[in-house]
């Protein structure tokens, strides 16, 4: 196993160096980091001293050889849009975004989970229809659109309906003013980002659940289980479930990947300060110094995330390990 | 930040107050030849550590104003000579070159650092990150992307402010609106755009509002003079009598009240510095567009497009990307340009590329955004002068990004800058008016209204203030 794991570590390598790349290229060619200091009172001489600086008069090659080296060791250069230091930006935005895609995950894993064994095993009836049409409508849901409506009809309404003295779930940040760490306060912030995040979540992968379940229940080695006399539910949780999840891990790992660059609408509407935002108020701004980190780190999360659907597939099935 | 005035509406008119860190008004005087402010300080007034706001914090100002590095605008600091404060309670301020709009100075943008906190340090780097001293009623507290939050000052001499402030950051409009139903938050001071429009015209309960054109904004179709075929006197005129300026404002705004082009580059507020209907003259006349055309010797084309020598009356516009107001309004442009004969294409911009690097390099025909003042004086010569087009002499420095250059006007206009004597500046401000509208340098659109929305729980908020938002009272506003 730790071979395998190697290897895949290795051929990830050239995959990050070339992506970095391309990311660097691109972002250098879209943005220029002087152009704010164009119009300032020392104009050119204030460009020409920060293209010498950031050491744009140089061949791209060159300056992406001295922005990787630097980036290995932590210095990811200054924000031009706050002057703050970039990793700490990024570090911070992280913070937030983790925690939805943590929250995120693990209650859209447990619905999914069990809507897709629930519906492959109950196959054609009336919970599965509705599952199924519930699917389709969550795939179908912009989250632009349902955030807002969500925020509607689980905030303003019921506080405007019942005339509570304030909404029973918020939508404004991850904690009330003054309130800080896991309480019920920052549970009422979370639900609802987190519900915005889950829905189309939860509808993709109980679909994929499913699908596969219903391959898993069909093969000959469940069909000899039951021959054999094994209960029912051992049956579709030990010899089904367990193989079943084998292509969602794979999905998941993967989705979760691209989830950290992928909250811009859902960090917006919920005004919370993540990755997506903090990709949002880059491009807004044209801060390139932060833009080439952050695809760079989202390109990363990628990757890694990646080669743990790998590793997860070679460790549960050992056909994988041995090829 | 202290500063030394406060702005308020007295006799129907926004005029500048001396804030509580004076002792009366500021004096002005000539000595030597030379224009002398001489600012007496209120003895009570303490930095929020307890040391003494002095002269000295003034000094220290106007150099770190004047000569520091990348400073977005040191208009009137850099034209003081020197700054006695050998007096600790008196500041006087010699200027090299006369200087209209000193009451700009030590306040709008900057306020007034403390010396003995900041000497010898790097600014920039010290206050990047936000700071926790104070020369009013709060002292700031900062959590990046969340929110900041104002405690009032235990050691504020002048009134104390009541309540502890919240800021909280909303980036998305419709959600904002939502917060403030639900109770979120107290109090939102929206952006003007279309959403924000629909959200108040749908009611919202338990809520006062306050709506206002008489705003420091001016929001205007920014011509290019440099750029074909707006170097032609007659395409220029052509274009604003193509336009239907009021029909464009009444769509925007309004269900706010707001129906009516504004007709000056000065904003509003600063109506007596100004000829609020310089520009009046041009409305939608599709006959002076194609006499004015004709005459220049374009002619259409078979696809109703002026053209002369070859070259179509093909026009593009950039503006700031994802701004759906400005969207709508390059779309009502476009449908009222084509039936005057005017092609118009959309070529919108990140607000950093546009601002940063495209306006000043020139390269654009025609730009749609807005001026906000930040200060009651009039002054337009920095962006329409001829000595600051972006050359290399200016070091392509300057901010006449419109390329503006009209024969009798930078005379005007530096009057207004330079002179003392209010009477003459607002003569000459109402000049300059007369002639960049002649010339039609350029077309004003509208006057960018400000909404305030507060909670009924809520006392304290009044309106709005033109330079301090709904803000100006915030140290009276607490929950009921």
């Amino acid at each position: 196993m730790l071979t395998y794991i190697a290897r895949r570590v290795l051929y990830s390598i050239p995959v990050i160096l070339l992506a970095s790349f391309l990311l660097f290229a691109f972002v250098r060619v879209t943005f220029d980091p002087t152009a704010k200091l164009r119009n300032s009172r020392e104009g050119a001489a204030a460009v020409a001293r920060e293209t010498k600086r950031l050491g744009l008069d140089r061949p791209l090659v060159e300056q992406y050889g001295d922005w990787l080296g630097k980036f290995v060791q932590g210095d990811w250069g200054e924000s031009e849009r706050t002057h703050d230091s970039t990793s700490a930006m990024i570090t911070r935005a992280l913070g937030y975004t983790v925690q939805l895609i943590f929250w995120g995950i693990l209650i859209s894993a447990f619905v999914a989970i069990f809507v897709g064994v629930y519906s492959a095993v109950r196959q054609y009836s009336a919970l599965d229809y509705t599952f199924t049409g519930l699917s389709f409508i969550g795939l179908a849901l912009p989250p632009f659109w349902f955030g807002l409506i969500a925020i509607e009809f689980l905030a303003v309404g019921p506080k405007q309906w019942f005339h509570l003295s304030e909404p029973p779930l918020f939508f404004v940040g991850l904690h009330g003013t003054g309130e800080t760490g896991i309480n019920v306060d920052y549970f009422r912030h979370l639900a609802l980002p987190v519900l915005t995040l889950t829905v189309q979540i939860v509808a993709g992968w109980s679909r994929f659940q499913r699908a596969s379940m219903l391959d898993v229940m069909s093969a000959d080695y469940i069909r000899t289980a039951r021959a054999k006399g094994v209960p029912r539910k051992r049956v579709i949780i030990r010899h089904g479930l367990r193989n079943a999840l084998i292509p969602l891990i794979t999905v998941m790992a993967l989705d979760i990947g691209a989830l950290f660059g992928g909250l811009i609408i859902t960090e917006k509407i919920f005004s919370i300060p993540g990755m997506g935002r903090l990709f949002f108020d880059s491009l807004v701004a044209g801060d390139a110094t932060v833009l080439v980190a952050w695809t760079i780190v989202v390109a990363l999360f990628i990757l890694l995330f990646n080669l743990l659907a790998d590793i997860f597939y070679g460790f549960l099935d050992p056909r994988i390990r041995l090829s | 930040m202290p500063r030394v005035f406060d702005v308020a509406k007295k006799g129907g008119a926004w005029v500048n107050v001396p804030s509580a860190l004076m002792n009366g008004a500021p004096t002005v005087a000539t000595t030597g030849g030379k224009q002398v402010v001489t600012y007496k300080l209120n003895s009570k007034a303490v930095w929020s550590d307890g040391q003494p706001i002095t002269s000295t914090d003034f000094k220290y100002t106007w150099d770190q104003i004047a000569n520091g590095t990348d400073i977005y605008d040191t208009t009137g600091y850099s034209s003081i000579e020197s700054i006695d404060d050998s007096n600790p309670q008196t500041a006087v301020v010699t200027f090299k070159e006369p200087f209209g709009a000193w009451s700009q100075l030590f306040g709008g943008l900057y306020g007034v650092f403390p010396s003995h906190l900041l000497q010898g340090k790097d600014r920039d780097a010290a206050m990047a990150k936000g700071y926790d001293w104070s020369g009013g009623p709060y002292t700031m507290k900062w959590d990046k992307g969340v929110s900041v939050t104002l405690t009032p000052n235990p050691k504020y001499w002048g009134p104390k402010a009541k309540s502890t402030i919240v800021f909280k950051f909303l980036a998305d409009t419709a959600a904002e609106f939502q917060a403030f139903q639900a109770g979120e938050v107290s109090a939102i001071y929206p952006q003007p755009q279309l959403d924000a429009v629909d959200a108040i015209n749908a009611g919202i309960s338990n809520a006062d509002k306050y709506i206002t054109a008489d705003t420091g904004n001016v929001e205007a179709l920014w011509i290019n003079m440099a750029a074909p075929p707006f170097d032609e006197l007659a395409v220029r005129q052509a274009f604003a009598y193509a336009i239907d300026r009021n029909a464009i404002v009444k769509r925007l705004f309004g269900g706010l009240g707001v129906t009516k082009a504004v007709n000056s580059l000065n904003p509003p507020i600063l109506a007596a510095y100004s000829d609020q209907n310089a520009f009046a003259g041009y409305g939608l006349d599709l006959k002076k567009v194609a006499t004015l055309m004709a005459g220049a010797g374009w002619k259409k084309g078979s696809d109703g497009i002026w053209a002369k020598n070859g070259q179509k009356a093909e026009l593009t516009i950039k503006s700031t990307a994802g701004n759906k107001r400005r969207e709508l309004t390059q779309q009502i442009l476009q449908a009222q340009l084509k039936k005057a004969g005017f092609g118009l294409t959309i070529d919108n911009q990140a607000a950093a590329d546009l601002f940063g690097k495209q306006l000043p390099g020139g390269d654009f025909q025609l730009a749609l955004y807005a001026q906000v003042a930040t200060s009651l004086e009039p002054g337009l010569c920095t962006i329409m002068c001829s000595k600051n087009i972006p050359t290399a002499a200016n070091n392509n420095t300057g901010q006449n990004w419109t390329r503006t250059k009209v024969t009798g006007l930078d005379a005007p206009l530096q009057v207004v800058d330079k002179s003392s004597d209010n009477a003459a500046r607002a003569t000459a401000a109402k000049q300059a008016d007369k002639i960049m509208a002649k010339a039609q340098v350029t077309l004003p659109l509208d006057p960018l209204p400000n909404i305030a929305l507060w909670s009924k729980t809520l006392t304290g908020p009044k309106g709005d203030n033109p330079i301090f938002a709904m803000f100006y009272n915030l140290s009276t506003w607490t929950q009921k």
